[in-house]
């Protein structure tokens, strides 16, 4: 497997939900390759916070209201807004199933921000390099096949497929 | 040193390179009839050989094979052979865009045109005038009569040479040192050949079956004055107060990556671009490459990519990226603290 597509393995990997052979190629991989290694520090780092989370019990008036109901048909024509909205208030387990959306609705955007910002992090000096190469390429006397060089690995990096060095490049 | 003093005595010196003081067959012309034709040339001829390039990175060095071809006008092809990991990468530019092929992903990335039209006598100024340059004398490259011109950036840094082949202007070789006069980059032909008409199908990209296409236009209309730039960035973007001797202002563009947005402002001193950009903290993580530098009011990351070197500091809630080729560290890091104040 190349670097990038043991890295796009590496969340299963701690997840324990690789074949042990998968598994054996990931851990020799990781002892030679520093950005796999940070990778999954990270990954660990984010399944440790959602595992300090607390645990909220399920209702237990929620089964109540939920068996009597499968089998039969469907509720009628929804009542007036405001009627709406009291009945969902009155009923706990849809007050909760709207304040987990809401809360989603929040920390989504957040949750996004943050690895987007990360991944700019990740990508940024390729992502310079590329832009300047190109607004290199203004220069009278500059080497094509160099701009082509590097325009080349920094589209890759890009595009998530870095380019690995070679063992007559080391 | 005086400014006036300094030509005198870089020229000095340069006549002084071993090699270079062998009588010459043909008559040496003048250093702007040589720029002209170095200009002039991708208006001139096809050709298509092959090309080895030599790069200093940090402290290893990487040489790459590549077939080159050119047609004119504006149209490249290029086939990288050897290291291993480029090997197979194809790059053909239209003039309008390019196409790049990687066979090791199956993976096709189309992105902005890098070759532009033939230099003209304006431009060929702006050359003369940010560099001083010096025509050394005649040799053979590649059995082929070639002028060695040698050019160094008023702005100090890097100099270059070039062996310009006499009867075309077409570059065969090219040299960089750095300012203790180490090279840190050269490319040469090993294998040319000219012609009038390669055929236009060799710059036709041609699809592989299957493969995946990413595009990658990131950049947007450039824009004529800083003003405009800050204008357009929202975020504000600050123009160094003083730039390396020689460079000015040439233009500016937003780019974008996903959730990363820039500025980019260029400046250039006819031979040489360097590029400002700024892009808010709060939409990129610091990044963690090169080695740290110190400025007057804050650190710094410095890369060294040989032929170019990327500095890269966070200030006041931006993130800032100074890319250039040529320049030396320290003057990086003068126009980084400029920046700052």
């Amino acid at each position: 497997m190349t670097h990038a597509r043991l890295q796009h393995q590496l969340s299963a990997y701690l997840d324990g939900e690789l074949t042990p052979a998968d598994a054996d190629e990931i851990r020799t991989h990781l002892v030679g390759c520093a950005a796999c290694r940070e990778t999954l520090s990270r990954l660990q780092h984010v399944k440790s916070l959602l595992q300090r989370l607390p645990e909220r019990p399920v209702p237990e008036e929620l089964w109540a209201t939920i068996r009597p109901r499968i089998g039969t048909p469907a509720t009628p024509v929804p009542a007036p807004l405001r009627e709406g909205v009291r009945a969902v208030f009155r009923r706990p387990a849809l007050a909760l199933a709207g304040a987990v959306l809401i809360v989603a609705l929040v920390a989504v955007p957040l949750i996004r921000g943050r690895i987007e910002r990360i991944r700019a992090g990740e990508i940024g000096a390729d992502f310079f390099v590329r832009e300047h190469a190109l607004l290199s390429s203004e220069d009278p006397f500059s080497d094509r096949a160099y701009l082509g060089l590097l325009v080349g690995d920094a589209n890759l990096a890009l595009a998530g497929t870095p380019r690995e060095e070679s063992r007559e490049e080391r | 040193m005086s400014r006036r003093g300094l030509p005198t005595l870089w020229l000095v010196a340069a006549l002084a390179v071993p090699g270079l003081g062998a009588p010459a067959r043909l008559p040496i012309p003048a250093v702007d009839a040589v720029v002209a034709a170095m200009l002039g040339a991708p208006a001139l001829v096809d050709y298509e050989g092959t090309k080895v390039l030599n790069a200093v990175r940090g402290d290893r060095a990487e040489t790459v094979t590549a077939l080159e071809s050119y047609k004119r006008l504006g149209k490249l092809r290029v086939e990288y052979l050897s290291p291993e990991s480029v090997s197979g990468r194809l790059i053909v530019d239209d003039g309008a865009s390019s196409w790049q092929y990687e066979p090791s992903y199956h993976l096709v990335i189309r992105g902005p045109s890098f070759v532009r039209p033939p230099g003209n006598a304006p431009q060929a100024r702006d050359v003369l005038r940010g560099s001083l340059a010096a025509v050394l004398g005649v040799e053979e490259v590649i059995g082929r009569q070639t002028i060695v011109v040698a050019m160094e950036p008023r702005a100090g840094g890097a100099s270059r040479r070039y062996w310009v082949d006499q009867a075309t202007g077409v570059v065969l070789r090219m040299e960089e040192r750095d300012a203790t006069g180490e090279v840190v980059f050269t490319s040469f032909f090993t294998r040319i050949s000219f012609g009038l008409n390669l055929p236009p199908a060799l710059f036709r990209f041609h699809l592989p079956a299957g493969a995946r296409i990413i595009s990658l236009f990131l950049s947007g209309d450039p824009v004529a004055s800083p003003q405009a730039l800050r204008r357009q960035a929202r975020f504000g973007s600050v123009v160094p107060a003083s730039l390396p001797y020689g460079y000015r202002f040439r233009d500016g563009a937003i780019s974008q990556y996903g959730a990363l947005v820039t500025s980019a402002a260029t400046y250039t001193d006819g031979v040489r671009t360097l590029t400002v950009f700024q892009t808010p903290s709060s939409k990129m993580a610091f990044p963690r490459v090169g080695v740290p530098v110190t400025l007057e009011s804050t650190d710094a990351q410095l890369l060294d990519l040989g032929y170019v070197r990327v500095l890269i500091w966070q200030w006041r809630g931006i993130t800032y990226a100074l890319v250039g080729s040529s320049l030396p560290g320290s003057a990086f890091v003068l126009l980084a603290d400029e920046i700052n104040h």
